[in-house]
């Protein structure tokens, strides 16, 4: 990556490194694939910004899932994230190697750190996209995100500031393979790291540890409304555990008590892209929606047969989830 | 914006002037009588790094050569303990001459090193710093393929 | 302390409608409300103010109907209330529009302790305001803030981050954008309405009042454009079938084996 002090002549696809609660959250991973796929159109390189301490493990993790290089600045001072901190030190990297486009994670850090990091490098920036692509005719990055509650995809770009920024829901993307093989390339810039004092961080804890793991689940059983009460959405568990699979819920179940919030599917919750969905006893709310509608099959199961969920599945049946999903379990239990 | 670039491994790398890296050699390993080390590229499959060298006391009197990691002419009578994911080698006094030591991470591996290396002319090639190591002198600090000797 | 809270004025998100052939949102029927998060960041405010002495400002970027949200601000308790309106912020994204809130925060009388704002709103979701006005006043931010706690000269908040439970001191003065679980908002006795419709003053501030240039605001000073709106791909169709549950059952179960997520059941000889 050369460094262009030139306005005009921005390049490279950059991704910034969200490495907090790796292995588990992956979305680094699939920016740095998707981000292969910009660069390759644009003709030039992916890089992963990483910055931390003790950050030589997840620079070797960027390399073996296709980064082709890592702007590394590893220093005490920045160890935890903090977003005032950071904000500094990627904009004077930024501005120093222009690169085409930024992109990260919509994680809750990256969802802090990039409107900042925007405004102060004044440039654009579109929020938990669900897809990207170059433009053919402009070169630009489209930006695809949802609009008025997800009814609608506006596709948004930037014409004239850069770098080009978005930041990317997790599971919209797939990862590469890791491959132990690849030799890339790694720079370390000479940058002075001046804390902000004004904020600290006085106790960090985990929060209720992740119990599932419904993005990288390839099978997602998730209920809704009419899966309750309590006792009937249990099934679903079992349900779960006989396919191998994770359980996933709508807002109204959350909100019913019937599963933890970090069960909830869709725009405010998770994004899965399962081999398999089944949708029970959901009527398939556009909030609830976005979350799955990139699974590769989805079965839906609803009382009424003009219910919106039956439009995007592959198999439709119309009944009472309830009564199927336990005849379904009679079945498994005798077979499995 | 000044930057240091090196290259980088999936699989395994060395810590150098706080810079990963594949493989380095300082000094010339084909020479016949001078310092050298060389941490050679570790290939997807190993776990171990591999070292040679020839070293030096800080009077540049001879001490010993490693060969992928197994002292041979040992005229210093160094002492060499196995250590957990690596090795020591110490003075004959019992000072430490050079320590290596293998993280490893899920998918991969990380080698520090530690040490105080002078050449024939007693000139100080490499040494601890804070975070690892600082090399000085005629080096490769990159290499990609592990070495072929001419 | 004082305490300046932004606004926005929004459509009732759920109950909007697409009209798919003009790609354009059907207002007619759609009610507009205070942003949901943006509720709660103002009882935040009044809380504080009610407890730590002080006076909340509203403040919300928006065409003249924004009043209405402003006055229902009002009467939930705030002290004052302008509302930032020019035909030249039309058309803004988030860059300008924090611009704008921006340099009218900059212009209160004295400089508040505390901005706060609701996390997002339910209509553009990006949750980009806040830390852009704390970028452009160069302030401390917190995002998702759910519990705040007054020192002499800093703030202790407490958040949710990516599966961390973060306690956090902040100095004076700071951003903070709050979720839902800080509070609730209060209902508003119809009486106070009735008041802050009839006789409270509305602040109005254009370009000339906050000493901006065209080329700032509005479409001109935004980055990002919306090239297109589109709706998503059209869906699969499945064929839907109906019967008992045992009928429904055994679909589910050949499907199943089809995918490979079950054996086959042995054929009995």
């Amino acid at each position: 990556m050369k460094k262009k002090r030139n306005r005009n002549s921005a390049q490279g696809v950059w991704i910034f490194g969200d490495y907090r609660n790796y292995f588990q959250d992956r979305v680094t991973l699939q920016l740095i694939s998707k981000g292969r796929d910009l660069a390759q159109t644009l003709e030039t390189e992916v890089a992963v910004l990483v910055l931390g301490e003790g950050i030589h493990q997840y620079a070797m993790e960027y390399v073996a899932h296709g980064a082709d290089v890592i702007i590394a600045v590893n220093d005490s001072r920045l160890k935890e994230y903090q977003v005032e901190t950071y904000t500094t030190v990627v904009a004077e990297i930024v501005e120093s190697y222009q690169p085409e486009i930024l992109l990260g994670g919509a994680t809750s850090f990256g969802r802090e750190l990039f409107p900042r990091l925007a405004k102060r490098l004044n440039t654009g920036l579109s929020a938990d996209c669900v897809a990207l692509e170059i433009d053919p005719d402009s070169g630009l990055l489209i930006q695809t995100t949802p609009a008025f509650g997800g009814e609608m995809l506006a596709d948004v770009v930037t014409p004239n500031h850069r770098p080009q920024m978005a930041t990317v829901h997790p599971g919209i993307f797939k990862e590469r393979p890791h491959d132990s093989s690849i030799l890339g390339r790694i720079l370390y810039p000479e940058i002075d790291i001046r804390p902000d004092e004004r904020i600290q961080l006085v106790r960090s804890r985990p929060h209720r540890t992740g119990k599932t793991n419904l993005e990288g689940a390839d099978i997602v059983v998730a209920g809704g409304r009419g899966m309750g009460p309590k006792e009937e959405f249990d099934m679903l568990y079992e349900l779960a555990e006989l396919l191998g699979g994770e359980v996933g819920a709508t807002r109204p179940a959350i909100r019913a008590g019937w599963a933890d919030e970090e069960r909830l599917l869709g725009q405010t919750g998770k994004t899965v892209k399962p081999k398999l969905l089944l949708s029970l006893g959901t009527s398939g709310a556009l909030q609830y929606t976005a979350g799955i509608q990139g699974a590769e099959t989805i079965i839906a199961v609803n009382r009424d047969p003009n219910a919106p969920i039956f439009k995007m599945a592959d198999l439709a049946l119309e009944g009472d989830a309830r009564s199927i999903i336990a005849a379904l379990l009679e079945e498994l239990r005798k077979r499995l | 914006m000044k930057d240091t670039e090196s290259l980088i491994s999936a699989h395994h790398n060395y810590l150098v002037n706080n810079v990963l890296t594949p493989g380095f050699i300082l000094g010339d390993p084909s020479s016949k009588d001078t310092f050298y080390l060389l941490a050679d590229v570790v290939l997807p499959g190993e776990s171990t790094p591999r070292f040679s060298a020839r070293l030096f006391d800080n009077r540049g009197c001879f001490l010993l050569e490693l060969d992928w990691n197994r002292i041979r002419r040992n005229s210093g009578r160094c002492p060499y303990q196995s250590l957990p994911g690596g090795f020591r080698i110490l003075y004959d006094s019992g000072d430490p001459l050079l320590s290596v030591r293998t993280e490893s991470f899920p998918n991969g591996y990380l080698t520090h090193i530690q040490g105080k290396l002078y050449d024939q002319n007693a000139k100080v090639r490499m040494e601890t710093s804070y975070a690892g190591i600082r090399v000085y002198g005629e080096a490769q600090l990159s290499i990609q393929v592990p070495y072929q000797p001419k | 302390m004082n305490i300046a809270v932004c606004i926005k004025q929004v459509p009732d998100v759920p109950s909007i409608r697409i009209d798919k052939q003009r790609m354009t949102i059907i207002r007619e029927g759609v009610e507009s409300i205070i942003n949901p998060l943006d509720c709660v960041a103002l009882e935040a405010a009044v809380d504080l103010r009610d407890k730590e002495g002080g006076f909340v400002t509203v403040l919300s970027m928006g065409p003249p109907q924004s009043e209405e949200a402003l006055r229902e601000a009002l009467a939930a308790g705030a002290d004052q209330a302008i509302l930032l309106t020019d035909p030249n912020f039309a058309g803004a994204d988030t860059l300008a529009t924090s611009h704008v809130l921006a340099r009218a925060i900059s212009k209160l009388e004295p400089f508040p302790d505390l901005v706060l704002c609701g996390s997002q709103t339910i209509d553009s979701d990006t949750g980009h305001v806040a830390p852009q006005i704390a970028q452009e006043l160069d302030l401390p931010q917190v995002c998702g803030v759910n519990e705040v706690h007054v020192e002499k000269d800093f703030f202790v908040v407490k958040r949710v981050s990516d599966r961390f439970l973060d306690t956090i001191r902040i100095s004076m003065p700071a951003v903070l954008a709050v979720s839902s679980e800080l509070c609730v908002p209060r209902h508003i006795p119809f009486g106070h309405l009735e008041k802050a419709f009839s006789d409270c003053n509305i602040i109005r501030w254009g370009m000339n009042d906050l000493e901006l240039n065209p080329e700032e605001v509005g479409l001109k000073g935004s980055a990002t454009w919306v090239a297109r709106l589109h709706t998503p791909p059209p869906k699969r169709k499945g064929e839907i079938l109906s019967g008992s549950p045992q009928i429904l059952a055994g679909h589910l179960v050949k499907k199943l084996e089809a995918m490979g997520i079950i054996d086959e059941e042995e054929k009995k000889p």
